[in-house]
């Protein structure tokens, strides 16, 4: 069985929420069970094979997205298993609630990215709008499991309340970048936003560059050798998910602890050049 | 049968299923890994006084180790979980996590685990890490020379323990000779160690003795200044020194893959090599579930 390349019919509109859009209902149902799917788009409920164009095609079980300047919204939201592949940009909650699978975005998405995520890989050709990771709307917790990769620059808030699971940016991150962190691990290849890992809990948060000045609540714990990042970094490296901006060898690195206003023994690892 | 001049006894080496683990030990250079595995497995000669048999399984150069640097992999056997448990977690507590610059990594992935980093964290008093990298999950403490980083659990594999062979020898030099040659080639076998002070066994037992509350003693049938004193003594004429070999395994197959290279490298020195014949130690097929005989392993 081949997969599915769904190609909206009419680009100009309103967003197209593409939840329940995946994967394992083509596996299920097949084809007839996947246009047969009633979507939201704008103030109005439409069958699937309505918005778009239906043509076998990708890897096998497999769903291709191929946007244009459409705007689709919780694409691969809840996924648990199979393979979404966005050939274009991604609106609002790519990956959102994702607990399996892999979602790879061939160009940007928006915001909420991730949010909740409990396992599976989305990986992001672009950038990344702000909430990457972090829990949704009235949510209290943020990503809880599996790991996303942005080739690109994020937003704000990535990996706020995040709890499990790895984020790693290979550029820039905004402002609260691990804001409220309870657990898990960010890398940020690039530049960071202020008020990094405020009020984190636990958790790491690597750098490649420091801080232009100490974020709040942080204390400077110094540089050592840290042991774990050796094992990181060839985990990361064969996945394509340690940033450019990373040392290749060595294992130093400067570490911040934080924070310390919410009794969180956090901490930003600023790595060495070898 | 007679290989080289060598007699092999048409007899069995009787071996028990244990509970083993390998763990993989790193440090700064292999000066300070051996300082941690030696110290790690010593005093784990028999399960019998020591509570678990464990000794290096082979050194490891940095390609093969997790974080790159020098390393040992150490097989431990106990004979069962809550022991094994209970002498890794003193073990890599006391003489691992101590040892400088070291750190400790699951040497086994598959099946039922115990604790590692799961036990020794508390350590931490706190200030602990736990980290996932990939599908695996460690423990960062705190220490005086920075953080001992060590893998939260470690999986267990039923093994062997008690394979055997017994050399029989013209003289204490020529059996020396004839044991070492088997440890060297013994140690090229992987899944297999040999437990006993630089692999050799001299004082090896039999069970109970005529002193109360002894549960082994000198194996009287094997011990050459004893021959015409006592009954049913094994040692033939000619024969001035007897020395063990005692292999624990991950498996059956790899003990008798020890005891086929321990056995064919004093065949190798052969009967010019002052070696008389090669037997086994065993309680009658009684007691043990694994038999391994010599003439099948040497086959």
């Amino acid at each position: 069985m081949s997969g599915v390349i769904l190609t909206p019919v009419e680009a100009a509109g309103p967003p197209i929420d593409m939840t329940g859009v995946l994967p394992d209902r083509l596996a299920d149902g097949g084809r007839a069970a996947l246009a047969g799917l009633m979507l939201v788009r704008g103030k109005g409920r439409h069958r699937l094979d309505a918005l778009f164009d239906l043509q076998d095609g990708g890897p096998a079980g497999a769903l291709v997205l191929r946007p244009g300047a459409a705007a689709l919204d919780g694409v691969g939201a809840g996924m648990a298993a199979g393979e979404i592949l966005v050939e274009g940009d991604c609106g609002a909650y790519a990956g959102s609630g994702m607990r399996g699978g892999t979602l790879i975005v061939e160009g940007d998405c928006g915001a909420f990215a991730a949010a909740e995520m409990a396992g599976g890989r989305l990986r992001v050709a672009g950038d990344a709008g702000d909430f990457l990771g972090a829990p949704l709307a009235g949510g209290t917790r943020g990503m809880s499991g599996g790991a996303v990769v942005v080739a690109g620059n994020a937003g704000d808030r990535i990996g706020e309340r995040m709890r499990r699971g790895l984020i790693t940016v290979h550029g820039r991150a905004g402002s609260l970048c691990g804001a409220r962190m309870i657990a898990g691990t960010i890398a940020v290849g690039a530049a960071c936003g202020p008020e990094l890992g405020l009020a984190m809990r636990r958790g790491t948060i690597l750098l490649s560059q420091a801080p232009e000045a100490l974020p709040t609540g942080f204390v400077d714990g110094g540089a050592n050798d840290w042991l774990f990042l050796e094992l990181m970094r060839r985990e990361l490296t064969d996945g394509g998910a340690w940033p450019v901006g990373f040392p290749t060898v060595g294992t130093r690195a400067r570490r911040l602890v934080g924070d310390r206003s919410v009794q969180g023994i956090g901490e930003v690892l600023i790595l060495s050049k070898a | 049968m007679r290989l080289n001049g060598v007699h092999i006894d048409d007899t069995f080496a009787e071996a028990f299923p244990m509970l083993g683990t390998r763990l993989v030990i790193t440090a700064d250079t292999p000066a300070w890994v051996q300082a941690a595995v030696l110290s790690m497995t010593g005093f784990a000669t028999s399960v019998i006084a020591c509570g678990c048999e464990a000794a290096v399984e082979r050194l490891l150069p940095p390609d093969e180790t997790p974080d790159a640097r020098p390393g040992a992999a150490v097989l431990l056997f106990a004979m069962n979980k809550a022991e094994l448990a209970k002498q890794v977690g003193r073990r890599v507590g006391q003489c691992v996590m101590t040892s400088p610059g070291s750190a400790c990594y699951a040497g086994l992935h598959d099946g039922p685990t115990i604790p590692l980093g799961n036990a020794l964290r508390y350590f931490g008093d706190g200030w602990q890490i736990a980290k996932r990298v990939g599908n695996r999950r460690y423990w960062r403490v705190p220490v005086m020379d920075g953080e001992f980083l060590c893998e939260a659990a470690t999986a267990v594999v039923e093994g062997v323990g008690g394979g055997n062979f017994i050399l029989l020898a013209v003289d204490r030099r020529a059996g020396l000779a004839a044991a070492q040659a088997a440890v060297m080639a013994i140690r090229e076998v992987p899944g297999a160690i040999l437990p006993f002070p630089g692999g050799v066994v001299r004082s090896g037992s039999k069970i109970g003795g005529k002193y109360k509350g002894m549960i082994a003693s000198t194996n009287t049938a094997f011990c050459p200044t004893l021959r015409g004193t006592v009954p049913a003594s094994l040692v033939p004429e000619g024969v001035e020194s007897i020395l063990e070999l005692v292999i624990d395994g991950v498996s059956a197959d790899a003990v008798a893959a020890a005891m086929r290279a321990g056995i064919g490298a004093v065949v190798g020195l052969g009967a010019a090599g002052g070696v008389v014949s090669v037997t086994a130690g065993n309680y009658g097929g009684k007691l043990g579930r694994y038999q391994f005989r010599l003439h099948e392993v040497m086959a």
